[in-house]
């Protein structure tokens, strides 16, 4: 069992390894396009909310098929401070549009650095605390619940979309710059790898607490509460609240991944509190490996990976259709994701050749 | 009087949508005792234990359970986790342990004591929890399997599993549903053995169709049918009537056909 997990954590290190590497690539010429190294610092968010859906999902099974919202929400929250960084704190041109001549209220708490931060983790841990009060107090859960999480990120994109002097509508909070200025061009290289390598802190920080959490008892009441849920009541365990304190964490780890994804990203748009961007976000964890956290982070670069290079080019028209596949392969045959091939089916396949050699050399 | 017991049923009354599970059920079960409740299918033997552990509830009547030295406590009405708490512990039928989980994670969960959300988050196992847990899995015959996943162990394992998981919670009352289901008669035997081991410490409340497993053990049967109970007595008294062969026991495939 502990051998297991010391090879996640190795794993993990050889990929935050390899991220490390990237920026001196980038500046040794090895690789020419700044542009991935940006690219790389969303995976990064990406594997952060993954991260935090393998937690609901492959720990304590609850699928939400809503991350998104809360992705989105810390994704907003940023992107309104790096707004009003960026017009000084006056109002934006989308609210003169909509006939506004001053800052509306909900957007003031961002001219203050400190408390956009706080707003980054507790608009998406508060509203996801409520949510989940409700839900898990009243027993809803399995496809139910993921009905529920669908239904209000779609609410809450039409909300996004809908109020556009206050968010931009469809066009979202764009032209803005990262938190630590302007990363695009190479004279603000230096301002680049600083981010990047401070959300690869983040993300490390992130993983190292997830993998504390799932290795004390809490880890493994997730597990119970997944494999018998009946069972951990009668056990006494105040199941619902065991749900909700998950729930807001895995939401708040959304809401930092979106944070993250802004700076690098330059934008937030509603695409990113969509139904399907949140379901993507389910393939990751699924691909990559429920329930060992290295997975979700695999699975997120992995895909994105893909996608990145897909996406362009002769493959674009066929490479959703690939992903599609992909994820329906995996849940019919491969369970546990990447990390299951290795961890289970590998061996078993060994197994069954070295038997096969061995009976034909008993022949 | 009121102290002998230590759970009264009062006129509990089920209805499901027309369908009454129970009709005016009273029984009372007697502390350090085993009592069984015993009846052909469909008597409602399983909606009781569902009723005293709030996995239902009742349309009317209520349970009091007598702890220890302590006040009463009415159970109607409260959530399932805090009757546990009370010190009721509840065996499924079907064996329900964690399977992914070690024999001694499914232990430690069941542990008794706090079972907040931060607790469960910086717990750390004492050596006397530890010791604690060795010899209760020691009266299960189980500490060789300790490191072994739940799921790895043998049908009559889990059942004595579950058990040994009701006993760490150190509850008053332990209730039973059907543990002898799908076990051989040696496997049977033990568990009998078990439980008498185990009725020095609580009350135990057992609903089994296994005739030789009531023989064998219990002080009390209580016969239910088709909601209502039929008789109540020693296990002689109860197989000596003439009513309850009749609609019970005359039956003899149902055994077999349970299985």
């Amino acid at each position: 069992m502990r051998l297991k997990n010391k090879g996640y954590h190795i794993c993990f290190a050889v990929i935050v390894a390899i991220l490390a590497l990237m920026p001196l690539l980038l500046s040794a010429g090895v690789i020419t396009s700044s542009s991935f190294v940006l690219f790389l610092g969303k995976c990064i968010a990406f594997s952060i909310v993954a991260i935090g859906l393998d937690l609901i999902w492959g720990y304590t099974g609850i699928l939400s098929l809503g991350h998104g919202l809360y992705f989105a929400l810390g994704g907003y929250a940023m992107a309104m401070f790096l707004k009003l960084q960026a017009t000084g704190g006056k109002i934006t041109s989308f609210m003169q549009t909509g006939g506004m001549t001053e800052l509306p209220v909900i957007w003031r708490p961002f001219l203050y650095a400190p408390l956009a931060m706080i707003l980054v983790v507790a608009v998406p841990g508060i509203l996801a605390g409520v949510i989940g009060f409700f839900i898990f107090r009243n027993r809803i859960k399995g496809v139910y619940f993921s009905i529920i999480s669908q239904a209000l990120t779609w609410a809450a994109y039409s909300l996004f979309t809908g109020l556009q002097s206050y968010t931009g509508g469809n066009v979202g909070i764009t032209e803005i710059t990262s938190l630590l200025g302007s990363i695009k061009g190479d004279s603000n290289r230096g301002k680049m790898f600083l981010l990047f390598y401070i959300c690869l802190a983040v993300l490390v920080l992130i993983y190292i607490l997830s993998g504390f959490l799932t290795q004390k008892k809490f880890g493994k009441l997730l597990i119970a509460i997944r494999d018998g849920e009946n069972r951990t009541y009668f056990s006494g365990y105040c199941v619902s609240r065991y749900k909700n304190f998950i729930y807001v964490l895995s939401a708040v780890f959304a809401g930092i991944a979106g944070a993250i994804f802004v700076n690098f990203n330059g934008s937030i748009t509603p695409a990113q509190m969509t139904i399907s961007y949140s379901i993507t976000m389910v393939i990751w964890v699924a691909v990559g490996g429920r329930g060992t956290l290295v997975g979700a982070v695999l699975g997120a670069f992995l895909i994105n990976i893909c996608d990145y290079n897909f996406s362009s080019g002769t493959m674009v028209e066929i490479w959703q259709y690939i992903l599609g596949a992909i994820f329906v392969l995996t849940i019919l045959f491969f369970k546990g994701g990447l990390v299951g091939i290795v961890r289970d089916q590998l061996p078993e396949w060994k197994k069954k050749l070295t038997r096969r050699e061995v009976e034909q050399h008993g022949k | 009087m009121a102290n002998e017991n230590v759970l009264e049923i009062k006129n509990i009354t089920v209805d499901f949508d027309g369908f009454c599970a129970l009709l005016r059920v009273n029984v009372n079960v007697k502390r350090h005792t085993i009592h069984f409740f015993i009846g052909p299918n469909g008597a409602g033997k399983t909606t009781l234990l569902d009723i005293i552990c709030a996995k239902t509830k009742p349309t009317d009547g209520e349970c009091m359970f007598y702890p220890e030295g302590r006040a009463p406590v009415k159970l109607t009405g409260m959530k399932e986790y805090k009757i546990v708490e009370q010190g009721i512990g509840r065996k499924f039928q079907v064996p329900s342990v964690f399977v992914n989980l070690t024999v001694m994670e499914n232990m430690i969960l069941s542990l008794k004591g706090n079972k907040g959300v931060w607790q469960s988050i910086f717990y750390k196992l004492s050596p006397e929890e530890e010791a604690y847990i060795n010899e209760v899995l020691e009266t299960i015959e189980l500490l060789d399997k300790k490191d072994e996943k739940a799921g790895a162990l043998a049908h009559g394992q889990k059942q004595w599993l579950e058990i040994g998981m009701q006993l760490v919670q150190k509850p008053e009352i332990i209730m039973l549903d059907e543990p002898a289901a799908g076990m051989g008669k040696p496997e049977t035997f033990k568990s009998g053995e078990i439980l008498k081991k185990i009725k020095e410490t609580c009350t135990i409340i057992v609903v089994e169709h296994d005739m030789d497993f009531v023989k064998q053990i219990s002080d009390c049967v209580t016969v239910l049918h088709e909601g209502k109970v039929l008789m109540e007595g020693t296990c002689d008294e109860v197989l000596a009537d003439e009513t309850v062969q009749a609609v019970y026991l005359g039956r003899g495939g149902e055994r077999n056909a349970e299985d």
